[in-house]
């Protein structure tokens, strides 16, 4: 029979889950909103971002309650610990997928430079490692974690591709140098959105093994 | 440096063994806790250290216990000198029915120091060890029967102390005070440590991981797991221990 501190941590799990599901819309219906020019869209995402806000402030307050009244070791110990650190890295893919909501915005309705390919792709990659790395949590499974961590390349290397070619549409033709550069702005945040569900990789394996694996690749 | 080295220590009262096969290392100038469920050994062991068992009829001791490369288990070791380097405080705190200086004095006499000056000084630096002075030095002379639990603690800590001893003992010294009482006792421990060698048998988990440099988790008269503190605490390498300090069995 789980004890009261085991129903507690669920409980705190639970959230987590929820502003992870909350989080991943947000990317999922700020890049949407990008590609169809939608900014009834994008704003939504912009007024959505509250709720994560609210999110992460509910469950830093849980997880102080639990540290006091309960003193978790080991295992409870280690989930608080991590859930921490995921909700900081939750919020802050929120914050970035407003920033990929207000380019929207900004754009005002203009169809972009160009059918948008790679883009929506980092966001796919993105939203798999984020929902890949709370499995990893939920499974107790270090081996999804690793591999999470790994995509991060993939991330990273359609970041480098699509800085590329809107450096070359810009050489071409001055006139796309406004949008071009929004767009190379997004492809930044969602490398970044990368970096944070990496983030959220490594805390789930230091939840299940007890091993820091930060900057172990520097 | 290793202070204790414990190696294969077997204890039985009569042919029930207490203690199975236990082997292990204290550090100079660390404070190790003993963890673990009520009749896990923890106080038998640290008994095992000053020889306090040999005085209860029908129990047998096997192994050795080697403090500073000397052999303590030899049945012609001196007992009454290794009390003397080895102290012991207890869950319930004893002072003698005498006055609080009294308390202190009367080690140091059976101890041969005579010069009234010397005594003394010893008390009050006894006392001032063990942050007691301020409350007790207009009174030194009044029945040590008159002060608080805490009080009375921190005094057998400071009666143990005053005769220099090298390693001191614990058998749940704060279980029976209140919050302030206990957190003396323990910001006493940290201060301690840096003179003696600290053994100490706690049930309250949480103060294990206060006071401690390491931890040693006991079950059945076993020793399961030593480590640093920290690692006992997050991220034992048994699940035995982990069920221990989870709370999930004990």
């Amino acid at each position: 029979m789980p004890t009261h501190l085991e129903l507690e941590l669920e409980a705190i799990k639970s959230k987590i889950f929820e502003m992870a599901d909350l989080a991943i819309e947000a990317i999922s219906k700020s890049v949407e909103s990008l590609k169809k020019s939608d900014t009834t869209l994008a704003q939504s995402v912009i007024d959505g971002d509250s709720l994560l806000d609210q999110l992460e402030i509910t469950i830093d307050d849980e997880c102080i309650r639990v540290l006091v009244t309960r003193q978790p070791a080991a295992t409870h110990l280690r989930l608080v610990l991590a859930i921490l650190k995921i909700n900081t890295d939750l919020e802050r893919i929120g914050d970035l997928a407003t920033n990929i909501a207000k380019e929207t915005v900004r754009l005002q309705g203009q169809p972009t430079l160009k059918p948008l390919i790679d883009i929506p792709r980092m966001a796919e990659i993105g939203i798999e490692m984020i929902k890949d790395a709370l499995r990893a949590i939920t499974e107790m499974d270090p081996v999804i974690a690793e591999k999470v961590i790994e995509r991060d390349n993939e991330i990273d290397e359609l970041n480098i591709q699509i800085y590329r070619e809107l450096f070359s549409y810009m050489a071409e033709n001055p006139k796309s140098i406004s949008q071009a550069l929004g767009l190379i702005m997004i492809a930044k945040v969602l490398e970044r959105i990368g970096d944070h569900a990496t983030n959220i990789a490594e805390r789930a394996i230091y939840y299940v093994n007890g091993v820091d694996v930060r900057h172990s690749d520097d | 440096m290793n202070k204790i080295d414990v190696k294969n220590l077997n204890f039985y009262y009569g042919t029930n063994p207490a203690i199975r096969n236990i082997t292990l290392s204290v550090e100079l100038n660390t404070v190790l806790a003993l963890i673990g469920p009520s009749g896990c050994g923890k106080s038998t062991f640290i008994r095992c250290i000053n020889r306090m068992n040999d005085i209860i009829p029908n129990t047998r001791t096997e192994g050795d216990i080697i403090i500073d490369g000397d052999s303590i288990t030899h049945p012609k070791y001196d007992v009454t000198s290794l009390r003397r380097r080895v102290g012991m405080v207890f869950q319930k705190s004893n002072p003698f029915p005498k006055s609080i200086f009294e308390n202190i004095a009367y080690g140091l006499r059976i101890n041969g120091i005579k010069n009234r000056y010397e005594i003394e000084r010893i008390v009050e630096q006894s006392l001032k060890n063990t942050a007691l002075w301020n409350e007790v030095k207009d009174r030194l002379n009044e029945s040590a029967m008159g002060l608080s639990g805490g009080q009375q603690q921190r005094l057998c800590i400071a009666r143990t102390i005053a005769v220099q001893p090298e390693i001191i003992l614990m058998d749940e010294p704060a279980s029976a005070l209140d919050p302030i009482s206990t957190q003396k006792i323990e910001e006493l421990i940290q201060d301690l440590k840096k003179k003696y060698t600290i053994v100490i048998v706690t049930h309250n988990m949480q103060q294990a991981a206060r006071v401690s440099d390491y931890t040693a988790f006991f079950y059945l008269g076993e020793l399961i797991e030593l480590d640093k503190t920290e690692a006992i605490f997050t991220n034992p390498a048994l699940e035995m221990t982990e069920n221990y300090v989870t709370g999930k069995f004990g």
